[in-house]
């Protein structure tokens, strides 16, 4: 049976069979509802369901909700059975807390008992994806944001950094320029997030945002419930906020500035390797005009050497930029496992959670 | 009390006067690496008012307690902001503004590591001239605000000692901020024999800063200039004029891109610096952030000389002033001789086969064979010189941190830590006793 590879996001959980070349088969939002199960309750307010996030800006923090999760997707979406599971291995974001990681092995060891278990950071993955060791890569995620530089397989956590900015923080701007300009129109979170996903795109350059910004074309679109609102200049204004994060409120620097800052604390001779194979995932990354624009901003970023994005290869699947992570992870598990270089039960009995920090690095 | 080192790691914090490192016990390089200043933006307001109206006797420092907002890590450090000024909370290797080390502190475990202080045990590499003052107040602010179980505070010098698997030997710690030479007896530190040197490699950097200046080669900071696109494929720098930016911040960004010059292409001279026989070097070409490239001769090699004989840097035109700091400054391999004739006699001659570098700028090129040839020269003639510096220059540059991640990671350590309910027991003099 083949592994199954398992990165957990914020907004989606990517999982399946470690098939490389293809995109993973079960992706699910990974926010839940608690329902409550007590029928003696006669008060009806306190039927409301509970909107549950496991996951907040890419660190797991509910584990009972985790768990409940998982046991779908491995159970129910991908058809394990008790007392025959698998084997298992998990993308992880950067700078995850080492309390974080044991609990996830032991979850992992003890409530579902499988039989391997290995962990990998999200950076190396999404570089394997894209057939390269060493490079640095940009992962605009739904609540997070992680620039990290990687040698030879090997995350270089002084030059990597994590923000907390990310799709989620975009849709919510986008959602406050929309009320500006269409006041009578009631929008919910999640009806903002769908015209996001279809309208938001990042303008060619500093110059074009601004003309934009004056004057642009406006599209009516209907909402499910009937309503029509207009969308004009606010699509270009949620791309330019990744380069120009003073739209956010933030003191920062653009995204590549921040990435050319980030590699400039690595010794020179590594620049030149990482620079020119830089990758961009996560789903936000797969926004309308962001390469290019990207790429338009790294010709004037102030570094002698400029980054240059790596083409994926033809025999990777379409939208290889959001699930980049869970490709890399169906390559590595194909090594990995047969190679047996990964945690077993026997292993986890032995030594206890911490075992993870000597195997999985 | 007994930590068991499987189930709770410890965090090995080490605060220097150049860059701070802190990461977890039993890794192999620190995962939180930033610079030890912070930026600081006053809010002098209505403080300076009220200030005026008062009796001209207030201290100047009644101003700045008024509400400073504190920027800090690389990130936050490398956005120009309007009024930031770059301080340091260290002077001479020793705190002085606890508020700074505290936000550092926070920025290190809350936002790098991203760790609650509270279920975690402190290792703290302190230098060797702390003061007893400075660990209580380190060992307060711990258990007070930051209520973590356990602390333990170790020299600088012991812990590099530890990383290379020594219990004696004569540490030479090249930092950022001074130069210190310890000699190590089975694991303490022989106080009466310690020499510091205020030459470190941030004055090195601001040598090069001033001879690169005086040749007409200005550094431009990274926020001082935009590149635009005039034709497609042609680029062009146009400067940009920020008033309002401080001479601290200004000479902060400045001071990163030269130390990466300094890193990149000064080495060690294998003989003393002199004019007349370096001036026919050939150049070595960098380029600059802003797309310039400047060649570097001489510099090169008078640069790292400096370390040996810190009378060169007054020959540095613009680096007049630092007479003070020069004058009493002696060169390495004095610093060495004098430090090993302090000690006993018995264990010089361990000390001298075992002298170890450490340190940001030990990792420069030829350092080590220079220090060994000069030693060789000026020690007795019986001793047997050994300079060892590991190969990596990441090592050398982390022995301190790595030396505290093997410390808290020994199973023969667990007992030694300073915990919460002995702090509350005895009061934080206690320390003294527990961390030697």
């Amino acid at each position: 049976m083949d592994a199954v590879v398992v990165d957990v996001g914020t907004k989606l959980l990517k999982s399946g069979f470690a098939v490389p070349d293809q995109p993973p088969s079960m992706v699910i939002p990974t926010q839940m509802k608690r329902l409550p199960v007590d029928e003696s309750l006669t008060d009806s307010s306190s039927l409301e369901n509970v909107i549950v996030n496991p996951v907040v800006r890419g660190f797991i923090r509910d584990w009972d909700a985790m768990e409940d999760l998982l046991s779908h997707v491995l159970y129910t979406g991908l058809g394990w059975e008790i007392g025959n599971e698998g084997q298992i291995l998990f993308a992880e974001p950067l700078a995850t807390p080492k309390a974080v990681r044991e609990q996830l092995v032991q979850l992992m060891f003890e409530k579902f008992n499988i039989s391997g278990f290995f962990a990998s950071e999200q950076a190396v993955l999404s570089l394997y994806a894209v057939g390269r060791i060493s490079g640095c890569t940009v992962d605009i995620g739904h609540a997070k944001m992680d620039i990290a530089s990687v040698i030879e397989g090997a995350v270089q956590h002084i030059s990597s950094r994590r923000f907390e900015i990310g799709g989620l923080d975009l849709t919510n701007l986008f959602a406050q320029e929309l009320g500006v300009f269409n006041p009578h129109v009631n929008l919910s979170i999640s009806d903002v997030e769908k015209l996001k996903e279809q309208y938001a795109c990042c303008s060619e350059d500093a110059a074009a945002y601004r003309r934009f910004q004056q004057g642009c074309p406006e599209e009516q679109h209907t909402l499910p419930d009937g309503q029509v609102i207009k969308i004009g200049g606010e699509r270009y204004t949620v791309g330019e906020a990744l380069f120009q994060p003073s739209i956010l409120g933030l003191e920062a620097h653009g995204i590549v500035e921040q990435l050319v800052r980030c590699i400039s604390t690595v010794s020179t001779e590594n620049h030149r390797q990482l620079l020119e194979n830089t990758v961009l995932c996560g789903g936000t990354a797969s926004m309308a005009g962001f390469e290019d624009r990207f790429q338009k901003e790294a010709a004037v970023s102030s570094s002698a050497i400029r980054p240059c994005l790596v083409k994926a290869p033809e025999y990777m699947p379409d939208n290889l930029t959001s699930n980049s992570a869970w490709v890399g992870g169906a390559i590595l598990a194909k090594v990995v496992f047969p190679q047996n270089q990964h945690l077993t039960k026997a292993d986890y009995d032995e030594n206890g959670p911490s075992i993870i920090h000597r195997k999985c690095f | 009390m007994l930590f068991d080192s499987d189930e709770v790691s410890a965090i090995v914090v080490d605060l220097g006067s150049h860059t701070c490192k802190a990461g977890y016990a039993g890794e192999d390089a620190p995962k939180a690496v930033f610079p030890s200043v912070v930026g600081s933006i006053d809010g002098m307001e209505i403080d300076d008012a009220d200030n005026a109206n008062m009796n001209s006797g207030s201290t100047p420092d009644s101003k700045s307690k008024g509400k400073s907002k504190f920027y800090v890590g690389s990130q936050d450090l490398g956005y120009r902001r309007d009024h930031m000024e770059v301080l340091s909370p260290m002077k001479d290797g020793v705190v002085v503004d606890w508020d700074m080390v505290e936000n550092i502190w926070d920025h290190a475990l809350r936002k790098c590591l991203l760790i609650d202080p509270k279920e975690h045990p402190m290792l703290f590499a302190e230098s060797c001239s702390n003061s007893q003052q400075q660990r209580e107040k380190t060992a307060e602010i711990m258990f007070e605000k930051y209520q973590v179980p356990a602390l333990f505070l170790a020299k600088n010098a012991v812990l590099t000692s530890f990383a290379s698997g020594r219990a004696t030997s004569l540490v030479v710690d090249c930092g950022g901020g001074s130069t210190t030479v310890a000699p190590v007896q089975d694991g303490y530190v022989l106080q009466k024999a310690v020499s510091t040197s205020p030459i470190g490699g941030d004055f090195l950097s601001d040598c090069l800063l001033k001879s690169l200046e005086s040749k007409g080669l200005p550094i431009k900071p990274r926020y001082a200039f935009k590149r635009k696109e005039v034709r497609p494929g042609e680029f062009q720098i146009v400067d940009l004029d920020l008033p309002n930016t401080t001479e601290s911040y200004k000479l902060y960004s400045q001071r990163v891109i030269v130390s990466d010059i300094k890193e990149c292409v000064c080495r060690a001279p294998d003989t003393p610096y002199d004019d007349t026989s370096y001036s026919n070097i050939p150049m070595t070409p960098y380029e600059l952030p802003d797309g310039q490239t400047i060649e570097i001769g001489a510099d090169r090699f008078k640069i790292p000389d400096i370390l040996f004989n810190p009378s060169l840097a007054l020959t540095i035109p613009g680096m007049e002033n630092s007479i003070e700091t020069t004058s009493s400054a002696h060169g390495l391999p004095q610093m060495v001789i004098e430090s090993i004739s302090k000690c006993d006699v018995d264990i010089r001659r361990e000390l001298y086969s075992s002298i170890l570098l450490s340190g940001g700028t030990a990792s420069m090129q030829q350092l080590k064979e220079r220090l060994e040839k000069d030693l060789l020269e000026e020690s007795p003639q019986a001793a047997r010189v050994k300079v060892l510096a590991s190969g990596n220059a990441t090592e050398r540059r982390f022995s301190v941190w790595i030396g505290g991640s093997i410390l808290a990671s020994l199973g023969s350590f667990q007992q030694m830590w300073f915990s919460k309910s002995e702090f509350e027991e005895h009061g934080a003099s206690y320390i003294q006793r527990k961390c030697p």
